[in-house]
């Protein structure tokens, strides 16, 4: 099958964040970056794909500045064939406007399946996958769990709240990947000089106009510290109206 | 004066308490872009249209209802093209819940409309044409205020961000018919796995509660069980040293070497918080300890502590979030 | 020079010749291996060879099999005079040391001959009974051949009592010339005295060319016996470095510029020379398993199957590569070469590897790297080089590792820590402690005298932290100038090496030197023997050269010098068990500091040691990245560690290391023991005054 990927560099989800001096973005000093996790996810999907299904091709395409080429190399050094770069100055905050530049490059590329995360770390969105679907006139399925590809049409699964949704749909489709469905394998260094001489190409971008911008950037209040609500079962009502209020996950 | 639409995600011929959310969420924000209308849309199989008053409770002045066979499930091309046709008719904003389903919509809509989205909003103001809404990236790490240029914009609201509020109105009710038959579907639902059957996987379950050695056996993680059964919405994860004790299967260690975790509320049950586990858990939004050693070093990442006998707390609290959930 | 003489000589002849033949094969399949410069160091090694081989004090160790073993050694090396006389005086009848001995030592000499026959008589008879009737465990599985021993065994027994029936038989036919000293033999000529004196001479003939025989068929055996190591376990000690302090603990550097097809060793081509050496020189003897704390608990890892494997695989494969002119004679003399592997055709043997069809992954995986091995071998073998070889073919050239060290190996990439906690929380444990870092100290143009480099365990874990704060307060009590290095610090890449990742540790090794160097640092201190070890060790493979000394010498130093300001009522009267640390003790040698440090600093404490102790210390199973690890069969390692430590009686275990003090108190929670984990530092530290 010949499978896109849909990657996006961000920042290493471990990290401490802090904000920059013009309070609009993060400050990257210190900060390492790295493939995406649901793209990794992704990548290590459509390798899987293939190497169950016989030949194929798994390729790669980014949008991003130049940097973004290292998270590229990551993805050839697992066994991507090939990538494609397309080159923005800045990576923009709204979605739709990266999944247009990705749909203009997508739309030629004849692909049997398109995969993109689930949603990027950085934005936590998750527009540009299924986005892009419609762009491109393709079945588009959210978040899946499970995936199989026979014959020309693919199963998935997708959890929503407590159930599982099973669905089918033709290919080409657009499917974004959801966490607990692959390990990303780790390159081996085989793999890893291998990658340095695939082929990536870069062009430039063609964005959608950027409409959703980001105006400030600023860290949730500190996690207070955690404190002993009681002893015993006593304790248990206020705890219980604590999760209710303060915490708000009752 | 704008209006703003609203989707009311509904399951089968109930309404989803993100729905009444998000009605209260555009009630707010029509108040504050100078007083329009909310209208609801709300598609669902045959007997739902008995919900749509209820949606009026929460603050919708006129509810579109869609009635077909075909929406027993989510039918997600006709619900985005049906949803789409009627924002073209000119809302300053669609408001859908960031549910899984509406992950799924929100996208897609902002595509069909040519139309700005942001996801997983917490708040938003609004400044004569200027839309301003907050929305927390980088895994919860960072809070991102975000301008929304454009209408409609598209914004989909983080699940128990709004408390739904009860704004009474009474809501005229208008039928509508699907844009696209729903039996068109290219991506068919062929069935929903329900959650007792399949366990609820903790990478996906809002609600964690653990075990650990503090338990003293295999057979008390049934305290857990019923703990996580009155949520509802839980998994029961264990820690490495109980999984290698053979009490739990491997799958469920949280841990290094297991699986890492980030609900929205992780309750640690007799863990006295190794290393090893805490690597598997520390980002989870909230985290509660129960442990008889208050030297454990559990507590110094938890938000709640509770210290004492876990035999003894565990089944108060279970309890105590069984009545608590009646009013769901 | 008579017909028997001619006859004599062409026996030798040929019987040389096939024997040179052999090792010449034998030498053709070992130069198969990589190449390998082992020849510096020449006093160094011969006097390994002196100790370990002649002095035979590795088999010592264990003293009843030991002095059987030695007697048979020694006896060999005293009889093989005797041999070489006999078989020159084969073919020259009239030859005899006495034509060049003074007489009072060629009587010596012919004592020695008779006493060491005799000796090693006996010794064979109980090596016999052991194997036989005392069966001992190490001597058990791993499909041990035993068919081979009892050959052997017969074949010098069988030499012994030719020797002696020849000197008895000569004793009776010609009176006079068999000397005195030959004590055992006149025993035996007496008993055999109401012989004719022509059939006694027949008997002398026979016994003598019996005994001939059986020296040519027994050199001639050995190349398909394990018994080779007769002939190369001498060089083999020569050849290792397994002996020397220090430096013999490290891991092969690697160049991974090279432009190569493959990582690290797959099949026996990608090991060297010494390793095949290694195989050639492998008696079976167990020595290496039975102190394995792997295979103790139950995992499939055997040492001596690791060698004996590749030297199997080598005997399979060689063959095939070479043009092995005595390929026709190996089915005949097949000693379980293949045996693992069931290879039914040539080119089933050449897709074969020494990985998988011989050596399991989970083998490989299941070694904690704590050198017990090697320290117990008696011929020097390097078992541990070959299972970290492997590791790096695995990991560098097919990505295959357990699963759950994949978290490991990209939180080391990603975050300079094998867990995954930030490295901004690094120097918390320091809040409050008015510790500088380096950076601090660069700034205002000051020095430190020593880096107390704090490892990641140290760093993060919460019990291991209060380690670091206690050595860090010792370190002010005393008044040491001492900096860290904070945020700046990231792990050396020590665990990725272990595991095989070479690439990965590189990268974290190259850095730290880099951050060292920056800062100019000479001296560094730290409380985990794994950075002890890396650090002092290994870096200069890499470029990086500085003193490196591990918490325990430190402190006891300190202590020596009086320079730790310690309570004066004499403290709590512990019974305390050291628990060794292996990259301390049989990596570097410190046994005693930590030792003397629980000594001045409790001096009522009684301190006690647990069965296994010093180098034949049982490893608490953390080492070689098992740390991050599942255990998944059989027993847990740190669980029979801590039984065996509890069995002292001890109410406190004393560690010097952050993994040996997880496992340890892991291991003590596990049996609810109320038994107390106390790293050494912390011992001192709660006796500051």
């Amino acid at each position: 099958m010949k499978i896109a990927v849909c990657i996006k560099r961000t920042p290493d989800s471990e990290s401490r964040f802090k904000i920059a001096g013009g309070g609009t973005a993060i400050d990257e000093a210190g900060l390492k970056f790295d493939m995406d996790d649901f793209a990794g996810y992704a990548v290590e999907v459509a390798l899987q794909l293939n190497e169950k299904q016989g030949p194929g091709e798994t390729v790669a395409i980014a949008v991003g500045p130049d940097n973004v080429q290292e998270t590229l190399r990551k993805a050839m050094s697992m066994g991507a064939e090939r990538a494609v770069h397309l080159k923005v100055d800045a990576m923009p905050f709204d979605g739709l406007a990266t999944a247009k530049a990705l749909a203009a490059e997508l739309k030629t590329g004849g692909f049997d399946l398109i995969l993109f995360g689930k949603y990027a770390f950085d934005t936590s969105a998750g527009v540009v996958g299924t986005a892009t679907a419609e762009l491109l006139g393709v079945p588009g399925v959210t978040a899946v769990s499970k995936l199989d590809i026979a014959n020309g049409r693919g199963t998935a699964r997708r959890e929503i709240e407590g159930a599982g949704e099973v669905v089918e749909f033709p290919l080409p489709a657009v499917v974004t990947i959801d966490e607990g469905i692959a390990r990303p394998r780790y390159p081996s260094l085989k793999g890893i000089m291998a990658a340095k001489k695939k082929p990536l190409e870069t062009k430039p971008a063609q964005l959608g106009p950027v409409r959703v911008t980001v105006k400030k950037m600023e860290l949730p209040p500190d996690r207070p510290p955690g404190r002993i609500v009681g002893q015993g079962a006593a304790a248990v009502p206020e705890l219980v109206r604590l999760l209710q209020n303060e915490a708000k996950v009752l | 004066m704008a209006n703003v639409l609203v989707f009311a995600e509904s399951r089968g011929t109930e309404l989803r308490k993100v729905a009444l959310e998000a009605v209260t969420a555009g009630r707010a924000l029509a108040d504050a872009t100078g007083g329009g209308e909310v209208h609801a849309l709300l598609a669902g199989p045959p007997g739902i249209a008995t919900k749509a008053s209820q949606l009026g409770q929460y603050g919708a002045d006129l509810v579109l209802v869609c009635e077909h066979a075909g929406f027993t499930k989510y039918a997600r091309e006709s619900v985005a093209a049906m949803l789409a046709d009627r924002a073209r008719a000119g809302y300053r904003a669609v408001l859908i819940p960031f549910s899984a389903n509406g992950r799924d919509l929100g996208p897609r809509l902002a595509a069909r409309l040519d139309a700005p989205i942001v996801s997983d909003i917490i708040s938003f103001s609004a400044a004569g044409d200027a839309l301003t809404v907050k929305h927390p990236g980088y895994a919860n790490k960072v809070i991102i205020e975000l301008e929304v240029k454009g209408s409609p914009a598209v914004l989909s609201v983080r699940p128990s961000a709004f408390t739904p509020k009860e704004a009474s109105r009474t809501a005229r009710i208008e039928t509508l018919a699907p844009a696209v038959d729903p039996g068109a579907e290219r991506v068919v639902v062929k069935e929903i796995i329900e959650g007792a059957k399949g366990k609820l996987d903790l990478g996906e379950a809002p609600v964690i509660i653990s075990g650990g050695r503090g338990l003293r056996g295999p057979e008390n993680f049934k305290l857990v069980e019923d703990l996580a059964a009155a949520f509802g919405n839980a998994a029961v994860g264990a820690t490495r040293a109980v999984t290698d004790e053979g009490w739990r299967p491997h799958s469920d260690q949280i841990g290094q070497t297991g699986r890492q975790v980030s609900p929205q509320l992780y309750i640690a049950v007799g863990i006295s918080g190794a290393i090893q586990h805490l690597a598997g858990m520390r980002t989870s939004k909230t985290i509660v300890a129960i442990n008889k050693d208050p030297e454990a070093p559990i507590f110094k990442v938890a938000d709640y502590g509770v210290v004492g006998d876990v035999f003894e707390i565990v089944p108060a609290l279970t309890s105590a979030v069984r009545e608590a959930k009646k009013g769901h | 020079m008579t017909a028997e003489n001619v006859v004599f000589l062409l026996v030798v002849v040929v019987a040389a010749g096939f024997f040179s033949l052999n090792v010449q094969r034998l030498i053709e399949y070992m130069r198969l291996g990589k190449a390998e410069y082992r020849t510096d160091q020449l006093f160094l090694r011969t006097w390994n060879v002196a100790r370990v081989g002649i002095a035979q004090t590795k088999i010592l160790r264990e003293p009843i099999a030991g002095l059987m073993h030695a007697t048979i050694f020694w006896g060999f090396m005293v009889l093989t005079a005797g041999t070489i006389e006999l078989l020159i005086s084969g073919v020259f009848p009239s030859f005899s040391y006495a034509r060049f001995l003074p007489g009072a030592l060629y009587r010596g000499y012919e004592l020695s001959q008779d006493t060491f026959a005799v000796l090693v008589l006996g010794a064979v008879g109980f090596a016999y009974f052991r194997r036989l009737v005392l069966r001992p465990r190490r001597l058990q599985g791993d499909n041990v051949e035993h068919l081979d021993a009892y050959i052997i065994l017969g074949l010098i027994g069988a030499l012994m009592l030719t020797y002696l029936l020849a000197g008895g038989f000569l004793a009776v036919a010609r009176p006079g010339a068999v000397a005195e000293t030959r004590f055992a033999s006149h025993i035996v000529g007496d008993a055999l005295s109401r012989m004719g004196v022509s059939a006694a001479w027949i008997g002398y003939r026979v016994s003598w060319w019996t005994h001939a025989l059986l020296v040519l068929a027994f050199l001639n055996y050995l190349p398909y016996s394990k018994h080779l190591h007769v002939v190369t376990s001498l060089f083999n000690v020569f050849f290792s470095n397994t002996s020397w302090k220090g430096e013999r603990a490290v891991m092969r550097p690697m160049n991974l510029e090279a432009d190569v097809e493959k990582f690290g060793a797959a099949d026996v081509e990608d090991l060297t020379w010494k390793n095949l050496l290694d195989g050639y020189s492998c008696t079976e003897c167990g020595r290496c398993t039975a102190v394995c704390p792997a295979n103790i608990t139950g995992k499939p890892l055997s040492p001596r199957k690791i060698v004996v494997n590749a030297r199997q695989r080598l005997m399979e494969k060689g063959p095939m590569i070479t043009s092995d002119r005595m390929e026709f004679l190996r089915p005949m003399f097949v000693h379980g070469e293949g045996a693992d592997a069931k290879a039914r055709t040539p080119d089933e043997v050449l897709q074969h590897r020494l990985l998988d069809q011989y050596i399991s992954e989970e083998e490989l995986w299941a070694c904690t790297s704590c050198r017990a091995c090697v320290q117990e071998c008696p011929v020097s073998i390097d078992q541990l080089d070959v299972i970290n070889e492997m590791r790096r073919f695995l990991v560098l050239s097919e990505s295959r590792f357990p699963p759950e060290v994949q978290p490991a190996f990209e939180s080391l990439e990603r975050n300079g820590s094998p867990w995954a906690f930030a490295q901004s929380d690094r120097a918390k444990w320091a809040e409050g402690m008015n510790v500088p870092t380096m950076a601090q100290l660069h700034e205002r143009g000051e020095r430190p005298d020593v880096l107390f480099w704090v490892g990641c365990m140290g760093s993060y874990d919460d019990r291991a932290k209060r380690i670091t704060v206690a050595f860090a307060r010792i370190l002010q009590s005393c008044g040491i100038r001492f900096a860290i290095l904070g945020q700046e610090e990231h792990c050396h890449g020590d665990p990725a090496r272990r595991m095989g990742n070479e690439y990965l540790y590189q990268m974290l090794a190259k850095d730290t030197i880099e951050t060292l160097n920056r800062y100019d640092v000479l001296t560094v201190v730290t409380s985990c023997p794994h950075c002890f070890h890396q650090i002092g060790n290994e870096f200069p493979q890499l470029g990086g050269n500085y003193e490196v000394i591990h918490h325990s010498t430190y402190i006891e130093r300190l202590l020596q010098e009086n320079r730790v300001p310690l309570q004066t009522e004499e403290g709590k009267r512990l019974t305390v068990a050291y628990h060794d640390s292996c990259y301390l003790g049989r990596y570097n040698d410190v046994y005693d500091a930590p030792r003397e440090t629980l000594r001045r600093a409790l001096p009522v404490m009684t301190l006690v040691e647990p069965k296994r102790t010093r180098d034949r210390g049982l490893c608490c199973g953390a080492g070689g990245g098992r740390m991050f690890m599942e255990e998944r069969t059989g027993k847990r390692i740190n669980a029979e560690r801590v039984e065996e430590l509890l069995a002292t009686g001890a109410d406190t275990i004393a560690v010097a290391c952050p993994f040996c003090m997880t496992m340890m108190n892991d291991g003590a929670k596990a049996r609810d023991a109320s038994v107390q984990v106390l790293d050494i530092a912390e011992v001192v530290a709660e006796r500051l005054a």
